[in-house]
């Protein structure tokens, strides 16, 4: 391991700063298995990480995966080296993991995460091993697909915004600063001891809220077990959100930095055909997508040639910020950017401008909210009805309907009374109400009628 | 890491399951779509994932998003047409755009849809049961033991190589085998008859038949492979396709090609015929012709000829014959009840006449429900 130390000395020179790093040798047989649990050893059983298995086997990823980077988020950083890799190889992925680690560690997106998740994740796949025992392996698993379908309705903001309050708490009180990790383990105490104290049936105060998983979570008449499987499920989505939010600029962070430190003076000079072929294959960008190690390497150049503080960036943003700030005119051009026109045909998507202010705001508007659609609890009904109201912030983009009925059926099988989801198609508005196991869906309000397919 | 490994195999036998039991629920749907149609492999199928995948709120096909690469407005995003040779596609959450496919057997799969439409196993037909591997000792290698030698052969190759090595002596002509010569007699597998079968795919290409009509031949196709496949060992498929002239063309060809004409259905019978009699004689094969037509045929005489030949040549010589036809906006559909009214009582002669989709399951389980 001399080499992590010189790679670690390099970077700590060129000013960048982590937690400890540990690399993990792995055999190359192993690295999709590792993969598949998103680098940490022990997760619950799940046939969606067999799956996450076999997508790793059979695809084909961005990136350095052919050589294989896994960088895990925690106190000390965790990395995997494949044993096979040429010694080019494994300096290459040495050197862009530090970028990782420094981001992890001073990228504001990541101050709320949980650095000890190590443990945690232990902890969640005993508990889940207990229920599994208790309520059996098909209760369970169709729970956790139930839980894990409901896993993206959060506010990608809301840790964000719940560590600052915090912070901001403590500064004004005075009061110790590790208060929010005591406040969220409480939080996570009250939602794994449940029903006792959150008890269902009255209009909650938190509405309008986008964190929909938490709230049903807390206000419906579940079991003990289930609501610590929603609990589990919660926490570890909140864990990998900064991920989520940070793709384009802490890939393009970490492939700058491997660039710079590798031509640097840590490649030996006969490395270097061979450095140059391994990077230029991870960030090209090839037909059906938009490679975020490519796009997120050349901004950050960008941004060095516009004059811009580099640390500032990678401190502050997230993609969207980031994109927003960096990304100009120019930058536009030379990248040959376009916005991509889906045809009604169906012969694929044609190239639909080259406007700068029009390529931006597609970028932006797909990057936004974790790329998910926005989807809001507005109302619960009260009187006994309890219909939960959604709403969809439609940006112009359509929800795939037929998907969109399944799901609130999961919520209405869940929250045990009618689920109605605002939402539109194109400019006309649509409501899809869920009620007794059947999906209707209506124009606005016009007559109800079945939805085709498998919605009904 | 030790533990990691064992876990994946755990999750991943998991994974299978939930696929198999997912086909399994959704196996009328599958019966009726091309989904996994060339996804097949000798042994396997590839099932393609996106429909395990847990439903979610997501996004439909008006999401645009940014792309990178040449090109001028309005050419293809993915440079496939010309100038543009770029990449193109949807920024950020890219989950789902590289289609997940999950391997099932075939096998499996057969007997999921002998299941699910109760189909019988396939009778004994002749001599002995079905599945008989048995060989000859015709075959050669070069170890064995050495009861087994075969002397001539050996003897043989000593010569020869004397001969190469300029070293016979026609006065004093010895020739001495030495170890490389030695060969031996080995057991060469012969598949028995009875376990061997040929499927013959007729398909009408007249101008008629449309794309939906040859789709959903192709589903059909599909399925009375995969079942006989999984009741005979070795099985050979055999495309013919016909207008007013017939011709034997590979599988491609036989799903895409799209032909205009009239029809002549007696063209394909006779050379199914000589195929029969050339390549697939009934003692060393199960034969299954299957024609597929929207149920026109040129002229009433050549129907009679049709009939003839089915009576006449190919009952004689075949497990079953089975018709399948396609509605179409064109067709008569008048074939069907010409061969209906011929063979009223011939259990060997199938027929079943497919609407849509929908009506798939219920021709399959005609053609294969007798166990023949």
């Amino acid at each position: 391991m001399r080499e992590a130390q010189r790679a670690e000395a390099a970077a700590t020179d060129a000013g960048l700063s982590f937690f400890e790093v540990v690399f993990e040798m792995l055999d190359a047989a192993d690295v999709n298995a590792v993969a598949a649990y998103g680098g940490f050893p022990t997760r619950y059983p799940s046939w969606r990480f067999g799956m996450e298995y076999e997508r790793l086997a059979k695809g084909h990823e961005w990136g350095l995966s052919k050589i294989y980077e896994l960088v895990v988020n925690h106190d000390p950083t965790i990395a995997y080296l494949v044993r096979s890799n040429s010694l080019m190889e494994q300096k290459l992925v040495m050197a862009h993991v530090f970028g990782h680690a420094d981001f992890f560690r001073h990228n504001a997106w990541f101050a709320p995460t949980e650095r000890h998740m190590l443990d945690r994740f232990e902890e969640h796949a005993r508990r889940i091993q207990e229920h599994v025992e208790r309520h059996g392996q098909d209760r369970v698993e169709r729970f956790l697909d139930v839980a894990l379908s409901l896993e993206p309705l959060m506010d990608p903001h809301g840790p964000q915004r719940r560590y600052r309050a915090a912070q901001s708490r403590a500064a004004r009180g005075g009061a110790p600063a590790g208060s929010s990790q005591v406040e969220r383990s409480r939080a996570s105490l009250r939602l794994v001891m449940g029903g006792a104290e959150a008890a269902p049936g009255p209009v909650a105060p938190e509405l309008p809220t986008f964190d929909l998983l938490t709230f049903i979570a807390e206000h419906s008449e579940l079991e003990d077990w289930e609501r610590d499987v929603l609990g589990i499920v919660a926490a570890e989505a909140e864990y990998f959100l900064p991920q989520r939010l940070t793709k384009i600029i802490n890939e393009g962070w970490a492939s700058f930095w491997h660039s710079r430190l590798l031509t640097g003076g840590l490649l030996d000079p006969s490395e270097l055909v061979e450095f140059a072929d391994c990077h230029s294959s991870a960030t090209q960008a090839a037909p059906g997508q938009l490679n975020p190690y490519k796009l997120g390497i050349e901004l950050f150049r960008h941004a060095e040639h516009l004059g811009l503080d580099l640390f500032r960036l990678r401190a502050v943003h997230n993609d969207v910020s980031f994109v927003d700030e960096v990304m100009d005119e120019e930058f536009i051009q030379r990248s040959a950017l376009f916005v991509s026109e889906q045809h009604r045909s169906g012969e694929g998507a044609r190239i639909g401008t080259r406007d700068h202010v029009a390529v931006k705001q597609e970028l932006l508007r797909s990057l936004a909210w974790a790329g998910q659609p926005r989807i809001e609890l507005v109302d619960v009904a009260g009187g006994g009805s309890r219909e939960l109201t959604l709403r969809h912030h439609h940006d112009g983009r359509d929800l795939k309907l037929d998907e969109a009925a399944q799901v609130l059926k999961t919520i209405e099988g869940l929250w045990r009374a009618p689920v109605q989801l605002i939402t539109a198609e194109g400019d006309d508005e649509r409501r899809l109400s869920a009620a007794g196991g059947v999906v209707q869906v209506r124009a606005d309000e016009g007559p109800p009628s079945a939805l085709p397919s498998k919605a009904s | 890491m030790g533990g990691q490994i064992y876990r994946i195999d755990r999750d991943r036998a998991r994974f299978k399951e939930v696929v198999r039991g997912r086909i399994r629920e959704d196996l009328q749907r599958y019966l009726a779509s091309s989904e996994l149609i060339g996804k097949r492999g000798d042994r396997v199928v590839s099932v393609p994932v996106p429909s395990v995948e847990l439903p979610r709120f997501r996004f439909g096909s008006n999401d645009g998003g940014v792309g990178q690469g040449p090109g001028e407005v309005g050419d293809a995003a993915d440079g496939r047409d010309g100038e543009a040779d770029g990449g193109a596609g949807g920024a950020g959450e890219q989950e789902g755009t590289h289609i997940l496919e999950a391997e099932v057997e075939l096998e499996e799969l057969a007997s999921m849809l002998g299941e699910e439409l109760g189909l019988p196993n396939i009778l004994p037909r002749g001599r002995d049961e079905l599945d008989a591997s048995g060989g000859q000792w015709s075959g050669i290698r070069g170890q064995g033991p050495q009861s087994l030698r075969h002397f001539r052969r050996t003897f043989r190759r000593a010569l020869v190589r004397t001969i190469a090595a300029g070293e016979l002596d026609l006065e004093r002509p010895v020739v001495t085998p030495i170890r490389e010569d030695h060969l031996y007699r080995a057991l060469k597998p012969k598949p028995r008859p009875e376990s061997s079968a040929v499927i013959m795919h007729m398909m009408d290409v007249s101008g008629s038949m449309g794309r939906e009509q040859k789709d959903i031949v192709r589903i059909e196709a599909f399925w009375i492979d995969t079942w006989l496949r999984s009741q005979y060992r070795n099985l050979e498929v055999v495309y013919i396709v016909h207008d007013a002239a017939a011709k034997v063309v590979d599988k491609d060809t036989f799903f895409h090609l799209r032909e205009s004409g009239g029809t002549k259905i007696s063209s394909a019978y006779e050379l199914c015929l000589d195929l029969i009699k050339e390549r697939y004689h009934p003692d060393d094969f199960n034969i299954y012709p299957f024609h597929y037509s929207d149920g026109d045929n040129w002229s009433a005489r050549d129907t009679d000829r049709c009939v003839s030949l089915v009576r006449d040549e190919l009952l004689p010589r075949v497990n079953q014959f089975c018709y399948g036809q396609v509605k179409s906006a064109y067709g008569s559909g008048q074939f069907k009840k010409d061969l209906d009214t011929a063979f009223p009582e011939e259990t060997a002669l199938v027929t079943a006449g497919v609407d849509d989709r929908s009506g798939i399951p219920r021709a399959i389980k005609a053609f294969l429900g007798q166990g023949r």
